[in-house]
């Protein structure tokens, strides 16, 4: 009997640090910093443990009774604890904010339970002895948990099911103890019936802890995520680091703000300064707006056509403030006109010409995604061309995925384009690979507009240049019912990433 | 949703209660009834009207229009097409719905080689083929084909992974074996043209089952066994133990593609008889069921209920066995038996979950009883597809054709569905929370099934040889249910056709 309630303590004062060093890992897994993290919510915890153990003084009577329940509310907050913070992280904002509340919560009622256990054993037991075992106890299940929780927990279990077991234990010291307690009980049935209510509820969550790690896979970044949003399309999730926000759909770097520009201007303007006619230009993806916005500081064109498959997607770059003022509100322009289609579908379907069109497809990584670099694909874009008209691919990495960047360029030429291959540091990206496709012989263009950050006129004639490690390779051409380039890919980026 | 007490204890424990959604669907393209009317020599109308063509064809399948195709490009005219459906296709009809067009049988065309003359030209007429290139829009799109295998898709039909030593050398010298038959020359498409040149061994090769050849070889193993029997099953719709091993080593020798193919469209090759009945729409005459032709002098009566043809010469594109119960005086007995299949198109509502390769044109479980399905959507070049439509193909390739048929005809809609959701469920537990439509067609007769000596059968042989005017033209001539065969019988009969009638005037 009286071991049983010594492990109670040892049990609970676990649970408790365990809940602590689950919310400060949390924190510094999703907003980083984690030396910030862990103090303020060490802090915020033990000041609230304080509270909780000045509170225990206005509990008078039925102190068993309210013990259960602490040990409950305890299992139940402690136990969801990095659920519900993960699925708030993904869905939800505010995330700070219910972050403390929560340590809060659970600091309280953590700080209520050793007071009113020493309050119920002070019967048993003389107070020197009393204080003694119960704050060994106390440190000894403290360290039993910081032992556990990084060697064990994090790595087996992760941080949504250990929260789960842990809660599992603060409800079954409630549960015993209305076993133990029998006598001092009043309203024993009802005390029992809510302990089995919440170890059915964490068992249920362990049940389903595996879908909610799957949801939540911010866990995966490590700068300061600021959106997040999942659409049927893909998952979007922009991070900040200081003044660099960066772009990740499904999980691939899109954009990083601080280098972006070498990109889009590398993408864009090679091809449309050569065209100083254009009226109409095209843009295939790139729903961020930011080769948008390139465009628009070619005061002649007209109309400018963004056609991306997401309309969350160019929703949020057009009303969302940060993301807004990273294309420089380009979505909102009233030159552009944003479709929200599948690409190779909607070519088919419509009968307009354009002067020039950009393609800004995420890489090809799948057979989905393969079909937009396909011949047939270059042949359809050929006929929305008018007769001057010039395309720019985006086209992968020449230096991480060579045999992918040249399979691009030989499918363009199989798909009637003259190809001018070029190649920018981004440096994010690494070495970034494009292709301009005309139809006739084409030359650099002598002036670019102006504000460009990167390119400027002998700048952008060097592009066209590639160092031997990067120059053509061997390839075969990626049609619909041979998708080579889906292989290359993959077999290439394999080789390099771990 | 109600709410059972088997239902709430893993409600309590917080699991979400995924009832099944109902699925809808029925049989379509039924017309076993007016079949059976020739079955059964039912009276039927005697037409009033007549109508003197020179030529007539009955059955509007590929065959039967084939040999329209070739009259009208030969710029002869004068012939009429009778179809007992609705519509002209016959094996090669297609259904659609708001998700998808989709095949009801014939659902594919191998690329052809460069001596399928006939094949290229229709291929050339349809801009499929152009200066010698075959549009890849309508080659098979990657990734074509995968195997559910250890729990898992891998890519490819032929299984691969996990076997011993013993099975891969077996895969591999059946390989090379058929690689051998293939250099002969002797088993080619249209097959008449390498049958031409056979010698003894091909004779004794039509007088084994392709088991019994197999067993020979030693090639015996579970793997190479399976592969046999699924394409037997696939071709002729027959069991590997009892087809003629000519036709077994057919499927795997006879064609050498030029290009990474087949051709194939959602609606499978109703894209092809579309075309060609819209060309020939003038000369189409459907819901016209022959019941009868005979002969009167030089001439043959054609009956439907609606018309009496007088006709200089028939060509015969329904089914050969059929004419036995039509054409008077009666040719004897037809010997080919032939398989029923039950055709399945499954509207899915959202994508099953998958593991291991990607979703592919083509989709065989191992060791099913079915051919596994085909992605009617999988040539849409849309990079985002919420909703599809898979076509399951079932061949009743056990025993005799006629006992297969009173199983497939005995089943109701609910009893086939459950067969065939409980098919896919081995590769796709979650298909029944994807599925909301399963409609289903029931081919009694879907294709020729050459057992043993049939290849070589003299009865067989004898109906190639076109008599008094009378051309059979259906694929089961050849004993193959190949587009490229129908079409190359279809053409032949029309050849003699208009060489009769031009030297009748």
């Amino acid at each position: 009997m009286v071991y049983v309630l010594f492990l109670s303590v040892f049990l609970i004062a676990a649970c408790g640090l365990i809940y602590e060093l689950i919310a400060g890992a949390l924190a510094s897994y999703l907003l980083g910093d984690s030396v910030l993290q862990f103090s303020t919510i060490i802090g915020t915890y033990l000041f609230a443990m304080g509270v909780g153990s000045w509170l225990s003084k206005f509990i008078t009577r039925a102190l068993v009774s309210r013990f259960i329940s602490i040990e409950l509310m305890a299992g139940l907050v402690g136990g969801f604890s990095s659920t519900i913070l993960f699925l708030a992280f993904t869905y939800a904002s505010g995330f700070r904010f219910l972050l403390y509340g929560l340590v809060l919560v659970i600091g309280i009622l953590v700080g209520l339970e050793i007071p009113l256990l020493m309050r119920i054993l002070r019967e048993r037991f003389d107070l020197r002895e009393l204080v003694a075992n119960v704050l060994t106890l106390d440190y000894l299940g403290a360290l039993g948990a910081s032992l556990l929780f990084p060697l064990l927990l994090v790595p087996k279990l992760g941080l949504v099911r250990s929260a789960l077991l842990f809660g599992l234990i603060n409800a079954g010291v409630a549960l015993w103890s209305t076993f133990i307690f029998k006598a001092h009980l009043g309203n024993l049935v009802a005390q029992r019936t809510a302990s089995f209510a919440v170890v059915g509820l964490l068992l249920a969550g362990m049940v389903w802890a595996g879908d909610i790690t799957d949801t939540a896979d911010a866990a995966l970044y490590s700068d300061d995520v600021i959106f997040a949003r999942s659409t049927p399309y893909q998952r979007m999730v922009v991070t900040r680091w200081k003044e660099d926000y960066r772009l990740y759909l499904n999980g691939h770097l899109q954009f990083s703000s601080r280098d972006e520009y070498r990109y889009h201007e590398s993408l864009v303007h090679p091809g449309m300064a050569s065209l100083p006619g254009a009226k109409r230009a095209l843009v295939l993806g790139g729903g961020d707006g930011m080769a948008v916005r390139e465009l628009l500081k070619y005061p002649g064109l007209e109309s400018i056509t963004l056609v991306d498959l997401d309309p969350e997607m160019t929703k949020e770059f057009a009303v969302h403030p940060l993301l807004k003022s990273l294309n420089a509100g380009a979505l909102t322009d009233k030159r552009v006109k944003v479709i929200n289609g599948d690409a190779f579908p909607w070519l088919e379907a419509t009968d307009e010409i354009f002067d020039f069109v950009v393609v800004d497809f995420p890489d090809p990584n799948n057979y989905s995604l393969g079909k937009l670099y396909t011949s047939a694909f270059y042949r359809l874009l050929r006929q929305h061309l008018s007769a001057r008209g010039l395309v720019a691919v985006q086209s992968t990495s020449p230096m991480f995925a060579r045999q992918s960047y040249w399979c691009i360029v030989e499918t363009m030429k199989a798909g009637g384009f003259e190809v001018y291959p070029y190649h920018t540091y981004v440096p994010s990206f690494g070495e970034w690979g494009f292709v301009l496709g005309s139809q006739h012989k084409w030359k650099p263009p002598e002036t670019l507009p102006d504000g460009l950050r990167f390119l400027n006129v002998e700048t952008m004639r060097s592009l066209f240049d590639f160092p031997p490690d990067l120059g053509p390779v061997e390839v075969e051409v990626n049609r619909l019912n041979d998708q080579v380039l889906v292989r290359y890919y993959d077999k290439e980026w394999r080789e390099i990433t771990r | 949703m109600k709410l059972t007490r088997r239902a709430l204890a893993p409600a309590l424990l917080g699991m979400t209660l995924k009832g099944a959604p109902r699925i809808e669907g029925g049989f379509a393209l039924e017309n076993v009834e007016q079949g059976h009317l020739l079955r059964d020599r039912a009276r039927l109308m005697v037409p009033r009207e007549s109508e003197r063509v020179p030529v007539v064809i009955v059955g509007g399948g590929v065959a039967g229009l084939s040999a329209a195709w070739w009259l009208d490009r030969r710029g002869f005219k004068d012939f009429v097409l009778l179809e007992m459906e609705n519509g002209a296709g016959g094996n090669a009809r297609s259904g659609e719905n708001e998700v998808s067009a989709y095949p009801w049988a014939a659902h594919y065309v191998p690329v052809p080689d460069p001596e399928a003359v006939l094949v290229r030209e229709l291929f050339t007429e349809l801009g499929v083929l152009r200066d010698g290139v075959w549009d890849e829009r309508w080659l098979c799109h990657s990734p074509k084909e995968r195997l559910f295998i250890h729990g898992r898709w891998e890519e490819g039909v032929e299984p691969h992974s996990a076997l011993t030593g013993e099975e891969l050398r077996q895969m591999e010298r059946f390989a090379h074996r058929m690689e051998e038959f293939r250099a002969t020359g002797r088993f080619t498409v249209p097959m008449e043209r390498g049958l031409a040149k056979s010698t003894e061994a091909e004779r004794a090769l039509d007088r084994m089952t392709m088991g019994q050849w197999m067993e020979r070889e030693g090639l015996t193993s579970v793997p190479v066994r399976w592969l046999a029997d699924y394409s037997t099953r696939d071709d002729y719709g027959t069991r590997v133990d009892d087809i003629s091993a000519w036709a077994g080593v057919h499927y795997f020798a006879g064609r050498q593609p030029e290009e990474k193919g087949p051709l194939t469209w959602p609606e499978g090759n109703a894209w092809v008889t579309k075309r060609l009945s819209e060309k020939l729409r003038t000369r189409i005459r459907t819901n016209a069921m022959v019941f009868r032709v005979e002969r009167a002098g030089a001439r043959w009566q054609v009956f439907t209920e609606g018309r009496r043809y007088e006709a200089d010469c028939v060509i015969w594109a329904a089914p050969t066995w059929l004419a036995s119960w039509v054409v008077e005086p009666a040719p004897p007995r037809w010997p080919m038996d032939t398989a029923p299949w039950l055709v399945s198109n499954l509207t899915l509502e959202r994508w099953p979950a998958n593991k291991g390769y990607p979703e592919c044109w083509d989709n065989v479980i191992y060791r099913s009883p079915s051919l596994g399905y085909v992605i009617a959507t999988h040539q849409n070049v849309a990079r985002h597809q919420e909703k599809t439509v898979w076509t399951h193909y079932w061949a009743l390739a056990d025993g005799r054709g006629a006992d297969q048929r009173r199983i497939l005809l005995g089943g109701d809609w609910n009893y086939w569905s459950e067969r065939v959701l409980t098919d896919l469920e081995r590769a796709h537990p979650d298909i029944r929370q994807c599925v909301s439509r399963i409609d289903m067609h029931r081919i009694a007769h879907a294709m020729p099934r050459p057992a043993p000596g049939m290849i070589f059968d003299e009865r067989r042989r004898a109906r190639l040889r076109p008599k008094d005017g009378f051309a059979y033209a259906n694929c089961d001539l050849s004993a193959l249910s190949l587009f490229e065969e129908a079409q190359y019988r279809g053409v032949e009969a029309a050849k003699y056709a208009m060489g009769q009638v031009g030297r009748g005037r």
